[in-house]
């Protein structure tokens, strides 16, 4: 698809659903919903919020309780959307929630809304955040309905599912046939991105190491500089902890029940009542993050952090990720 | 809509003071067609839901071979579980569930059934007890150690001393434990010092060890967090095989069904959700999960 049909790519879209896609606000990007093909940012390197945030909400009612009488779901009417401008490891980190998800029994406010959501990957390059190739999330093979690929004045257009399928025969007048030369030009970008990874990550072997060196001072060390402000829990396309509590009106006739974005590093997390704390320290806590994040997804073998680089590129006190594991690799 | 995440209404058909702190509930659905679809295993648990206060895992304190009301036994200690003990018979809370993957029954037919008990750890372990009495064919020998703090503070306490004074009755051993003394369990060791001794749980061990035959027994466990470590390694010394020896765990939880993410335990080669996975483990699972215990 030649670069100049975007525009008309991006009309067709727009009749599937509401069209969200990255735009730059400031120095920052974040995935809003856009109208014109021009505010599409497709050459960003990460949004600061993952698009976790269109499937599982920060802040959401989830039930409607009729005190004494019953209680309701709040389940939304489904809403087509169109999520244009996925990187490769956002795509892979929605397959990490959908297995969580959508395991049974499926989180119905999940499932809905992912069933409604049209995926549209693009290719893009590592930044000094960058990590994903490591991780071995840096190519999407499945979790997108198309996937853009920028070749210089054009796009190859990958189909992930019989619903991209469909979507690009409605385009037939703006999608070509991809050429030899195009499959080259594929070939030579992706090698040249392949080299341009500067964050590297030894993960052979990465779930043992990191269980085997629990004991290890480098948790302390990195630890020891953690604010315990959660930004790297909100900005992680895979974490997923929620809180839930409910409120009643003022009637006592009625109520909801609310659930919110949680974070392991909150004190609260591993509390119990009667005070017993089973990650009481943020050793406890900084350490039970790695873990959870070095560690593999039974259900899909993809690892539980895709390498995007947001929570090292946002943390307040400069913590990076793959400084903290190189470290407990002994390479610092 | 069926959904893991909507309560169902049930109503509060009988209330007993157990101790200070804990009370027994009686529950029935409100719909006929609730009650009849709501089955559940020995070991499984319910989210008991207060209107407007919140949720609470709460383990079924009964066996599914006996028919009747859902039962739970509730001790009081925060905001929800608060909340409830101000409920009378005749109210009505939501109740999620069951969840949980329970204790394996049938792959312990055949084998002698030894179940430890801490304080509270009997309210699971009384839909094992129940279960095993009234299956008593399918298993062999069954023991039950039980450790109490006080007569004041001891749950089933009639059915406790019953069951030393009157063994044959319901054809399982019973030893029981305490720390603080009081004429009734005073005078209960004196009539039965085989049976009843002071001092923690894991002081049993010695009365029931000519009952413990390693290669024949599964044991199930329940108690405070600390009780594990003392009696899992009793266990292990008697040679005990550890997929036979079952824990049931308890975490904070918000959702019971491997979604929310409080309940993870582990290290980063094996993450477990006490939720979903379990809240039954066995020892096996001890020891290659990390933090389990
Ligand atoms: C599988 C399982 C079975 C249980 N069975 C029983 C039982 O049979 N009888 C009984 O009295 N207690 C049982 N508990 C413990 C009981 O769930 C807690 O005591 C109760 O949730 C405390 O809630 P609260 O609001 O009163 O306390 P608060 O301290 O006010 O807690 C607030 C919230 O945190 C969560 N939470 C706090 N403590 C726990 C905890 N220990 N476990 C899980 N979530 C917690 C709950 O969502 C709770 O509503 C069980 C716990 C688990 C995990
Ligand atoms: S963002 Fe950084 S400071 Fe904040 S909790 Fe995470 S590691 Fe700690
Ligand atoms: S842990 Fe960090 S790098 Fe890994 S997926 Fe989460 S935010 Fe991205
Ligand atoms: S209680 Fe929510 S994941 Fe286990």
């Amino acid at each position: 698809m030649l670069k100049e049909n975007f525009k008309d790519f991006f009309e067709t879209l727009k009749k599937l659903g509401e069209v969200h896609a990255p735009v730059r606000r400031g120095r920052l990007f974040s995935f809003t919903k856009v109208d014109s093909p021009g505010e599409v940012a497709l050459n960003y390197n990460r949004t600061m919020l993952p698009p976790k945030k269109y499937f599982v909400k920060p802040f959401e009612e989830v039930l409607k309780i009729k005190v004494g009488k019953g209680y309701e779901l709040i389940v939304e009417e489904p809403k087509s959307l169109v999520l244009l401008g996925l990187h490769a490891c956002d795509i892979n980190a929605l397959r990490v929630l959908d297995s969580v998800y959508l395991d049974e029994p499926q989180d119905d406010y999940y499932q809905v809304r992912r069933a409604a959501a049209i995926v549209i990957g693009v290719s893009c390059e590592p930044d000094e955040y960058c990590f994903c190739k490591s991780m071995g999330t840096d190519y999407a093979w499945t979790g997108f309905d198309l996937f853009l690929h920028e070749l210089g004045t054009s796009y190859l257009v990958r189909v992930g599912s019989s619903r991209g399928e469909s979507i690009i025969e409605s385009m037939s007048n703006i999608i070509g046939e991809p050429t030899k030369e195009d499959f080259i030009k594929l070939r030579d970008l992706e090698l040249k991105r392949s080299r341009m990874f500067k964050k590297i990550l030894n993960t052979s072997l990465l779930p043992d190491i990191v269980d085997s060196l629990h004991e290890s001072e480098v948790w302390v060390v990195f630890s020891d500089k953690c604010v315990s402000c959660g930004s790297c829990n909100l900005v992680c396309p895979t974490c997923r902890c929620y809180d839930v509590t409910e409120k009643v009106e003022l009637n006592l006739q009625e109520g909801v029940r609310v659930r919110r974005w949680d974070s392991c590093f909150i004190r609260s997390h591993a509390l119990v009542a009667g005070g017993l704390n089973f990650r009481p320290t943020r050793l406890d806590r900084f350490r039970h993050r790695y873990n959870c994040k070095s560690s593999i997804d039974p259900r899909t073998n993809l690892p539980f952090c895709v390498g995007c680089g947001r929570c090292s590129a946002f943390c307040p006190a400069g913590i990076d990720h793959v400084n903290v594991l190189n470290a407990i690799w002994g390479l610092a | 809509m069926s959904s893991a995440y909507l309560p169902k209404l049930a109503k509060i058909v009988e209330v007993t003071e157990m101790t200070a702190i804990e009370k027994l509930f009686k529950l029935q659905f409100v719909n006929e067609e609730d009650a009849k679809s709501f089955t559940f295993k020995p070991g499984q648990f319910v989210e008991v839901n207060v209107p407007g206060v919140g949720e609470s895992p709460i383990s079924i304190c009964k066996s599914p071979t006996r028919p009747g009301p859902l039962e739970l036994l509730i001790r009081r200690i925060g905001r929800v579980t608060n909340a409830i003990h101000k409920l009378k018979p005749g109210d009505v809370v939501g109740i999620r569930g069951p969840f949980g993957n329970g204790f394996p029954m049938e792959k312990m037919k055949g084998y002698d059934v030894l179940l430890i008990a801490g304080g509270l750890g009997i309210a699971p372990l009384m839909s094992v007890l129940q279960y095993v009495i009234d299956r008593r064919e399918d298993y062999g020998e069954v023991t039950l150690l039980y450790g109490v703090r006080s007569y004041q503070e001891a749950l089933f306490r009639d059915m406790a001393i019953d069951l030393i004074k009157h063994p044959e009755k319901a054809c399982l051993r019973t030893f029981l434990s305490y720390e603080r003394d009081d004429p009734v369990f005073v005078s209960l060791m004196r009539d039965h010092p085989e049976n009843v001794r002071k001092g923690v749980v894991t002081v049993l061990f010695e009365c029931a060890d000519p009952y413990i035959k390693p290669d024949k027994v599964c044991a199930v466990v329940c108690g405070p967090p600390i009780m594990y470590r003392f009696v899992l390694k009793e266990l292990a010394k008697r040679n005990i095989p550890p997929n036979n020896i079952y824990i049931t765990l308890e975490r904070r939880m918000k959702c019971g069904i491997g979604k929310c993410g409080h309940c993870i335990v582990g290290g980063a080669t094996a993450i477990r959700y006490i939720c979903k996975d379990g809240p039954v483990f066995t020892y096996s699972d001890v020891l290659s999960v990390r933090g389990l215990v």
